[in-house]
């Protein structure tokens, strides 16, 4: 039932500015996930970090050596020594270059799409909730 | 004042017009998205066709069964390299994305082929969809054209189902981008804008419509309802006659007897409250059908529905009538008696029309006045014959031929058992002899030039026969006689010439008229006093003539009213009025008459109280000739 809502809810944000609604989905996605720690989340996306900073609904850190999750739109060599932390990406590619991302948001054709890779997930002890299955992948095509 | 009709026409053009307007407007904006689906429907028909060539060339070559071996075949790049190369020459500035997707056993959309040149899916990539049409394309096996709302830049996406032995194996999917609808849209855009003002225009119309009908309706009560009565105004009528079907009326005009004495002896509180309260009276003592309206000051109008066989609308004036004259009005401690007099005219449908019905409604009220007020009469033929010949004209007729004659009543004085002096009083001669009693011509003339043309000549009569002889006369004479300049005239070039005449001569004031301008005749009464005529005051105890105003006028007789006399060997209450009457003018230094002296009890009552001269029928009816002594009684 949750994930006919998420899907509904996805449908009705597309018309509008896709960074806005970006950041729902995102924390729509979050909020089904668990790292089993306090997410403190981080991104090299200045308009996402602000746009979660003011939902509230999740702790945002300016510093990326503070933060427990970092949502990354490009990919930085620098990046490598933050292999600790859980990394979620806004670009399908990214999950290919970046093997320790275990999750992304991207738009396709137009249309918002979520892959979450399973493996990465279980290695990385993610929980996430049932509500997320059917954007669960076994590997990125 | 918008009559109903009109507006309900005028609502009903801009409703059709504004209806007419929202159609076309709607057919507009629904051609606007359906001419979009129109246009790409023959190029959509084009890929169709070109995608089922594919599909032949490819799939069967390839001898594909199922998903499986396209999955299989399409996992080769090569394969997959030149299929995206044919399918990217049908790629155009509107065709944004062609893919091939297939679903998974999961029920997942994956990728197999994109011909796109951006934003392009890698192979088996899942896609998540959000729109049932995909899984629809599944369970019908036909195309799905889906109307992109949600997708910048894309207005369709034509998903075409490809089947290999009578199963969806895959879907070819377009995705069309909107710059054509962007352009069409320009292009169409300022009719829109028209079409919209020009909506906003009638429902701005319509409303205003719509306030003035609720105006109209709300004003409507404040337009026809008389605030005091709570009765219909004479607005009222004007609305309603058009519609009004006399012959099932008949009308009676209703006047609340000597409501101005009321008004002058408890004030217009007073008033206000008997209007109200006999109002209220009306209304109980008649049906809904019958329709009642505030005609004038104390005037009411009233039709009586004659279809009704239970009641008789002589029954139903009779019930009002009854129904005052019942009623205990009090107010501010004052115990009022008030009665009304009823003219009614059963069939006002035989009339010219409504005002000339009324007319004879009024003549027969008038009757009920002269015959004693508090009573209902009815207009029969025998009236009609009388009344209807009787008008302006026929005075005027009367005059031009001569037939305009006085009689003289004496004026007695039974202390000396000689006539005092004579009353002239006007009668017209019709053309067979008969004599017309002034009731039946005098109401039609009321402030009439006819009037005041028999005025002067009763003047004229009488100056001319009192000449001849040495009898004292009195002439009645009304407020609106005395303010007239030419009866003014008249009367001076006469009176002024013969000093022996005008000292003979009494002018007796009628009540009839209200007299509004109390110094004005009084400025009047001076000039004729300074001829040497003397002054009396007609019908005192009936209308405008209170204590004051008679000593204000300083009148040398008083004429008390018949009302007052005629059952005076009866009525206590009379007797006594007539009694404080006589004191009273005593004191003032006036000689009192009493007339409607019709009995010997009469007679008898009034001489013990002293009354000066006596007039009436008991003593001689009036008559055309100046009777002596001898021929009275």
């Amino acid at each position: 039932m949750k994930s006919i809502l998420l899907a509904i809810f996805i449908t009705l944000t597309l018309s509008a500015s896709c960074n806005k609604h970006q950041i729902k989905i995102l924390e729509k996605i979050f909020n089904e996930i668990s790292i089993g720690k306090e997410l403190k989340i981080w991104s090299d996306n200045s308009d996402i970090l602000m746009g979660l900073q003011q939902s509230n609904r999740f702790k945002t850190v300016e510093n990326i050596q503070d933060a427990t999750l970092i949502i990354l739109e490009k990919n930085d060599k620098f990046l490598k020594k933050y292999n600790s932390k859980y990394i979620f990406v806004l670009n399908y590619c990214l999950l290919s270059e970046i093997p320790h991302s275990f999750g992304a948001l991207f738009w396709k054709k137009g249309r918002p799409n979520i892959v979450i890779i399973k493996p990465r997930i279980e290695m990385q002890s993610i929980k996430v909730s049932k509500e997320l299955s059917p954007y669960m992948e076994e590997k990125v095509w | 004042m918008v009559r109903r009709k009109e507006l309900f026409l005028f609502f009903s053009l801009l409703l059709v017009l504004g209806i007419f307007l929202v159609y076309t407007y709607s057919h507009i904006k629904e051609t606007k998205n359906e001419i979009f689906i129109k246009i790409e429907k023959d190029k959509i028909q084009q890929l169709a066709n070109m995608f089922e060539n594919i599909k032949n060339e490819t799939l069967l070559e390839n001898h594909i069964q199922n998903s499986q071996d396209l999955i299989h075949l399409l996992s080769n790049k090569r394969v997959r390299a030149e299929q995206e190369k044919r399918l990217s020459f049908l790629l155009s500035s509107n065709l944004k994305y062609i893919y091939l997707l297939t679903k998974d056993k999961s029920g997942r959309f994956r990728f197999l082929l994109d011909a796109s040149k951006i934003d392009k899916a890698h192979f088996y990539q899942k896609f998540d969809v959000q729109n049932s049409s995909y899984i629809q394309v599944y369970k019908t096996k036909k195309a799905q054209i889906i109307k992109q709302n949600n997708i910048e830049n894309l207005q369709l996406t034509y998903l075409h189902p490809i089947i290999i032995n009578d199963n969806v194996i895959a879907i070819l999917s377009v995705d069309i981008t909107d710059k054509l609808q962007h352009n069409i849209l320009e292009l169409i855009k300022p009719l829109e804008t028209f079409f919209i003002i020009l909506i906003i225009f009638v429902f701005l119309l319509i409303s205003m419509t719509i306030i003035q009908v609720i105006h109209y309706f709300l004003t409507r009560k404040k337009i026809f309802i008389d605030p005091l009565t709570g009765l219909y105004n004479r607005n009222y009528l004007q609305e309603i006659l058009p519609m009004l079907k006399l012959e099932h009326y008949s009308i009676a005009m209703l006047d609340l007897d000597r409501f101005k004495v009321i008004n002058d002896t408890y004030g217009h509180k007073t008033g206000d409250f008997v209007l109200s309260q006999s109002s209220t009276i009306f209304k109980n003592s008649i049906r809904d059908t019958d329709i009642l309206i505030r005609y004038g000051g104390e005037e009411f109008l009233l039709f009586i529905y004659n279809r009704d066989k239970l009641l008789s609308t002589l029954e139903i004036a009779e019930r009002v009538r009854e129904n005052i004259e019942n009623f205990s009005f009090n107010f501010d401690e004052h115990d009022i008696n008030v009665s009304i007099s009823i003219g009614i005219h059963e069939n006002p449908n035989l009339e010219k029309n409504i005002t000339e019905a009324i007319k004879v409604a009024d003549k027969m009220l008038y009757i009920a006045k002269n015959e004693g007020r508090n009573r209902v009469i009815k207009y029969h033929e025998g009236r009609q014959r009388d009344t209807q010949s009787k008008d302006i004209h026929y005075v005027k007729l009367a005059l031009q031929e001569d037939r305009v004659i006085c009689f003289y009543q004496p004026i007695y004085d039974y202390k000396t058992g000689e006539i005092y002096k004579y009353e002239s009083l006007v009668r017209i001669k019709d053309k067979t002899g008969k004599i017309i009693p002034p009731m039946e011509f005098l109401p039609e003339l009321k402030h009439t030039n006819i009037h005041y043309k028999l005025t002067q000549r009763i003047l004229s009569i009488v100056f001319n026969t009192f000449r001849e002889n040495s009898f004292s006369v009195s002439i009645n004479l009304n407020f609106s006689d005395f303010i007239n300049k030419d009866i003014e005239a008249t009367i001076v070039n006469e009176l002024s010439k013969d000093k022996n005449l005008a000292s003979r001569i009494t002018f007796e004031i009628l009540e009839s008229d209200e007299i509004d301008n109390i110094l004005l005749l009084k400025e009047k009464i001076d000039i004729l006093r300074n001829l040497g005529a003397k002054i009396s005051i007609d019908d005192f105890g009936s209308g405008y003539s209170n204590f004051r105003t008679v000593l204000d006028i300083d009148a040398n007789y008083l004429k008390i009213d018949g009302s007052l006399v005629k059952n005076i060997d009866k009525n206590e209450k009379d007797f006594k009025v007539v009694k404080s009457i006589v004191n009273f003018a005593k004191e003032a230094n006036m000689k009192t008459i009493a007339e409607f002296v019709h009995s010997k009890e009469v007679y008898d009552k009034l001489a013990t109280i002293d009354v000066d001269y006596l007039q009436g029928y008991y003593i001689s009816p009036p008559s055309p000739k100046i009777l002596n002594k001898e021929e009275l009684f």
